[in-house]
């Protein structure tokens, strides 16, 4: 029997699956998303400009003891320094008024000056000081007459260690939270969207007539959601596997250690919000007569998603041990999108995560089953909108058949 | 057979259908008429199973249907019932997987069945590209891909001209000789009368007639005979329980109770002035319709 049950859901499944693929709409979207995926990577690179460079314009060719200072300065703060030879003061001063030039340098002078065009236009003017000084310093240490060893040794002067006192590590955990957060949110408006869509079409066109005659409510809603389901997921993995991808390529410090267990527990709860919400939208899409009212049909449905995903974002990320954050995390339709961020942060007894997943895994049991009932309900009451009112009324009547009935009809009441 | 035995069902306060039984038999096409609203569409629902009757049973061979032999089942909805977007081919195979045939014997059927409707050169055409006639050929290979058993057809002549009414009537007919059990429902009913062999008629959700086409139209009582005559109407006094149904300029149209000869009346007609033209008509399902929906539907139904 299950057997059965299995192969009429997968056809189902399937071919929802194997319709969305060739819809122009979902390559469309796909596409979109390993768009801003690929985004994701290239541009905070292409923005913060990677290898900057400065123009350092001096008389005569620059000292290689400064340009040895500046390059080794340059490592250290990522930046390249290009060097321009000038004849004389005028042709220094006239460079950096231009702007084809950054800083001027004049050592000829019997105190060295340094040209820039407005005063606080970056660091990179103090640097130059900074390696003018010290390439002074230098000289004025091998005049006094210390050989070359003694000079090292000054030069070696251990810096200060910088040593961070805010609370920087949770800072890619946090990262990582409001990454799952967004992902998911993006994934459960597709399913939904798509789900619903789906429902709404097969009964507007009465497919889901006969695929009633021959299957069972379950079996056409757990095969929808399934088949959908899958094709959300595939467009979140377009936006993810790039993203997730270059992190781990690139070795970049952006993604801790400690957050691994994170992204597992977004896995977890995606799947919780999918079952979630799937249901409910597809219930909310079996009331329409037409597919155009779909999108009022699950409004409910959407505002919560909204506003649970605000919350995730305003509220947890400010205060993540609030009352409002740990109520939202613990509310079955909210948590799903609310809990990972705030785990997210460290401060989570485990014993609260555990409650809201039990509380979650439930609620999505109930509302499976309420779903399924008005969606069997409400697929063959056509014509025009229904209202759930109507379908918990019919209810008293009788007239549905249910899952379990489906076998065998009642006989006649004597 | 295929039996709905004292059926009674309602939605919310509505009572759509109330005490009605319905029988086809193998072999036998079964038309299942009314108006709109009569309760067909909710009483085929029912015999499929996507509705549970308030009261009374629906019966295959007897017994309770299971849903092992509905799969056996095809079925017709009303409008479209198809996906929109799918490709013509896939859909006709998605059905017979459905209905439980393995992908090969699905192709092979659905290649037989676009053939025999007319399709088989738009296999690999989007649903939606189709003219609402092909649509409607293609609705038909969907509900008979798996070669079905029992055949319930929602309906299935709404909105065709008349090539393709003649068309799907050979279809039928054909599942009709080879044993099958097939029921249609209608509400033009004169489109029908010859094709369906037994109807049962709704109205209101109540059976209102129900019997063999040609008994029933045979019994009626009401024949009607049809004069083209010249001539003044005077002498229809010696015929007195004959009532003029119709009188145009040239067409005289006569009720004939059961006791009065028509060869009788033509005789005295040709006396009276030239008859250019007549025949003797049996009533139209629609006629014995109203005539039956005008009386007490429980004292027809008892039939």
């Amino acid at each position: 029997m299950s057997g059965s049950w299995w192969r009429g859901t997968t056809l189902v499944a399937g071919r929802a699956l194997a319709e969305g693929l060739a819809s122009r709409g979902w390559r469309a979207v796909t596409a979109l998303m390993l768009a801003i995926g690929i985004a994701a990577i290239v541009l905070p690179r292409v923005l913060s400009g990677g290898a900057t460079s400065y123009t350092l314009a001096t008389v005569g060719d620059a000292p290689a003891g400064l340009v040895a200072q500046l390059s080794a300065a340059g490592e250290a703060g990522q930046f390249t320094v290009e060097y321009t030879a000038l004849t004389d003061d005028a042709a220094v001063r006239q460079a950096v008024r231009e702007g084809s030039a950054d800083v001027g340098l004049v050592t000829s002078a019997t105190a060295p000056q340094i040209y820039e065009q407005r005063a606080g236009t970056g660091s990179f003017p103090g640097v130059v000081a900074g390696a003018v000084q010290a390439t002074t310093t230098l000289h004025a240490l091998a005049a006094a007459g210390l050989d070359a060893a003694q000079i090292a040794a000054i030069q070696a002067t251990p810096r200060p260690e910088q040593v961070v006192l805010g609370t920087v590590v949770d800072e890619g955990r946090a990262g990582v939270g409001f990454a799952a957060g967004l992902v998911l949110y993006l994934a459960l408006i597709l399913a939904g969207t798509g789900i619903a869509t789906t429902v709404a079409t097969e009964k507007s066109t009465r497919v889901s007539e006969v695929l009633l005659a021959v299957l069972r409510p379950t079996q056409l809603l757990v095969g929808t959601v399934l088949g959908v389901g899958l094709l959300a997921l595939l467009q979140i993995l377009a936006l993810a596997v790039p993203v997730g991808l270059s992190l781990v390529l690139s070795d970049s410090s952006a993604v801790p250690a400690e957050a691994a267990p994170d992204v597992a527990l977004a896995v977890v709860w995606f799947a919780l919000g999918l079952c979630l919400y799937a249901f409910v939208f597809a219930a909310l899409a079996a009331l329409v007569d037409k597919v155009t009212e779909v999108n009022s049909a699950v409004m409910p449905a959407n505002f919560l998603l909204v506003g649970s995903y605000l919350l995730a974002v305003i509220v947890v990320t400010s205060a993540p041990d609030g009352l409002v954050s740990v109520a939202a995390s613990m509310f079955p339709l909210s948590a799903p999108l609310v809990m990972p961020s705030r785990w997210a942060t460290g401060g989570v007894p485990v014993w609260q995560l555990l409650l809201s997943m039990a509380l979650t895994a439930m609620t999505a049991v109930v509302l499976a089953k309420v779903a399924s009932e008005v969606y069997r309900r409400g697929v063959v009451r056509t014509g025009r909108r229904v209202t759930l009112r109507e379908l918990i009324r019919g209810d008293r009547s009788g007239s549905y058949r249910s899952d379990d009935s489906y076998r065998q009809h009642r006989s006649a009441s004597p | 057979m295929l039996e709905a035995l004292e059926v009674r069902h309602r939605f919310g306060d509505r009572t759509v259908l109330d005490g009605v039984d319905l029988r086809v038999e193998p072999g036998v096409l079964t038309g299942l008429l009314g108006p709109n609203g009569a309760g067909k569409t909710t009483l085929m629902r029912l015999m499929l199973g996507v509705l549970e009757p308030d009261r009374g049973r629906i019966l295959w061979d007897g017994a309770a249907v299971t849903s092992r032999e509905r799969q056996r089942w095809g079925y017709m909805p009303q409008e479209r019932g198809l996906y929109p977007a799918m490709k013509v081919g896939d859909q006709v195979v998605h059905f017979g997987r459905l209905h439980g045939l393995s992908r090969a014997d699905a192709v092979a059927s659905a290649r037989r069945l676009l053939d025999e409707v007319g399709l088989a050169e738009r296999w690999d055409d989007r649903t939606d590209r189709l003219s609402g006639g092909m649509q409607q050929r293609l609705q038909l290979a969907t509900s008979l891909v798996h070669d079905p058993e029992v055949v319930i057809l929602d309906e299935p002549f709404a909105g065709l001209d008349p090539v393709a009414v003649a068309e799907l009537s050979t279809t039928l007919a054909s599942r009709v000789r080879a044993g099958r059990t097939v029921v249609l429902s209608s509400h033009q009913l004169d489109l029908v009368q010859d094709l369906c062999e037994t109807i049962v008629m709704l109205d209101h959700g109540r059976t209102v007639l129900t019997g063999t086409v040609a008994d029933l139209r045979a019994s009626s009582g009401t024949r009607q005979l049809r004069l083209g005559l010249h001539a003044e109407r005077g002498w229809l006094a010696a015929f007195p329980g004959v009532e003029v149904v119709s009188d145009d300029a040239d067409e005289l149209r006569l009720a004939l109770p059961a006791d009065v000869d028509a060869l009788a009346v033509l005789d005295a007609a040709r006396a009276a002035g030239p008859v250019t033209d007549f025949g003797l008509d049996l009533p139209t399902l629609s006629q014995l319709f109203l005539l039956a929906a005008g009386h007490d539907p429980h004292e027809s139904s008892a039939a």
